[in-house]
């Protein structure tokens, strides 16, 4: 890979990794509506599940725009979805600074990947926006589109304008962990099988 | 009947107008009707393109959500079974008239005409591929997730082991293998047909705007524009 332009078999790849990293946030997305304090535990889950795809697609591509192009899809696929777009910026000022980062280590470095993955993984606190931003009316909202008081209690106790640090922080410290699980991961199947 | 065929920038500010929609929650009767109305457009465009199944499965989902969020739950509910209740309530209520229109965009466009619309709209070669490339991507990963489920049961591992790394790695490794190798296939088919030749592409397919898109757009439009007066300007 000496060109570092992106082609049209690096869109496709992070097309594909997009989708995949999408259906992991899905998946524990889907657990969240069990009880309120999942929703919190997503800064976790998602960091340690989608690191898997995640490291295998900075082996893939390494080129400047990968991150930057999948936080934009992301965030498209956020609005689409209907999580709003008060998380958009967010999205993608993490993939931008996360593709610098990466950049930086060449998207060879490990100690740069793992930083990057680490800041990649605050776009997931970008769900939490509608719940601190406008906290009063969504509680509302929520009770009027029928979710239980007690529902609502629980979010709002995990999640507000005091927490939102300590999640992002979370956030962070969980991606980088992610990052050395997935590598592991990653070094254990594909490198072997000789793919990376 | 006479078939429906939209536009894909149509559809595409379809996408726009229902996640607007939903995102804001409904709570006037008027504003349930606008979101009613607007779940039901997709419903009939797919039953349109002879896909009544799931036109009708969508209906049904859709409307038993309702009706228990309307008749049974309320904020004073709570416990196991209506804490689950209102998880499936809240998904299906919240989310479906969304993934309805994306199932039928998803289902209905073809990518070429996509592709040639995106061109249209002049969106940079590399957002329009990738997000070409998730808008499939969908139907696949779930068709290799269903074979890969089905290897690892004959395996006997599923979630009853109680191992959930384990259950996670087995099912995401191989379905990051498949993924990658249909991605393969995926990029050498693109480039024959010219993906990434720095020219214009042409295609075969001529998107023009008629009768029918310019009525979706107005009552899309009009039903946003409802939604936004009922919710702010009261």
């Amino acid at each position: 890979m000496n060109d570092n332009k992106l082609k049209v078999k690096d869109f496709i790849t992070i097309g594909i990794f997009t989708a995949l990293i999408f259906v992991v946030e899905f998946a524990c997305g889907m657990l969240g509506f069990i009880h309120p304090y999942i929703v919190a535990s997503y800064v976790v889950l998602i960091p340690l599940v989608g690191s898997i795809p995640m490291m295998l697609f900075y082996t893939k591509v390494e080129k400047f725009g990968m991150l930057t192009i999948m936080s934009i899809l992301i965030a498209i696929i956020m609005f689409v979805t209907g999580m709003g777009w008060l998380g958009a910026p967010l999205i993608i000022a993490a993939g931008l600074i996360a593709d610098l980062i990466a950049k930086k280590g060449g998207y060879k470095s490990f100690k740069s990947t793992a930083l990057s993955h680490g800041v990649f993984c605050l776009w997931i606190c970008a769900n939490y926006f509608p719940v601190i931003v406008t906290a009063k009316d969504y509680r509302k909202s929520l009770l009027d589109g029928g979710y239980s008081a007690e529902y609502c209690d629980a979010l709002f106790r995990a999640i507000n304008g005091k927490t939102i640090a300590i999640l992002l922080a979370l956030c962070f410290i969980f991606g980088v962990i992610g990052a050395f699980v997935g590598k592991a991961v990653v070094k254990k199947h594909f490198e072997k099988a000789g793919i990376v | 009947m006479i078939k429906i065929h939209l536009d894909p920038r149509t559809k595409l500010f379809m996408i726009f107008a229902v996640s607007f929609i939903v995102m804001v929650n409904a709570v006037s009767p008027m504003e349930w009707a606008v979101r009613i109305i607007v779940t039901l457009i997709p419903v009939f465009l797919l039953a349109n393109e002879g896909r009544y199944v799931s036109a009708l499965r969508f209906l049904l989902c859709y409307g038993a959500a309702l009706l228990l969020l309307r008749f049974y739950i309320s904020a004073e509910s709570t416990g196991v079974i209506s804490a689950l209740l209102v998880g499936y309530c809240g998904i299906v209520a919240q989310f479906m008239p969304a993934m309805i229109m994306a199932w039928y965009v998803i289902h209905t466009t073809k990518i070429g005409e996509f592709m040639s619309a995106m061109q249209k709209m002049h969106i940079p070669d590399g957002i329009s591929v990738s997000l070409a490339v998730v808008m499939r991507f969908f139907p696949t990963i779930k068709e290799e997730y269903l074979s890969i489920n089905d290897a690892m049961k004959m395996r006997g591992i599923s979630f009853a082991g109680g191992r959930i790394t384990k259950m996670i790695e087995y099912r995401l490794v191989p379905l990051m293998f498949s993924c990658l190798n249909i991605g393969e296939e995926l990029s050498a088919a693109a480039v024959t047909r010219g993906l990434g030749a720095p020219v214009r592409r042409t295609s075969p397919v001529q998107l023009r705007f008629k009768a029918a898109d310019w009525l979706m757009i107005v009552v899309f439009a009009a039903s946003m524009i409802l939604f936004v007066i009922s919710k702010y300007f009261r």
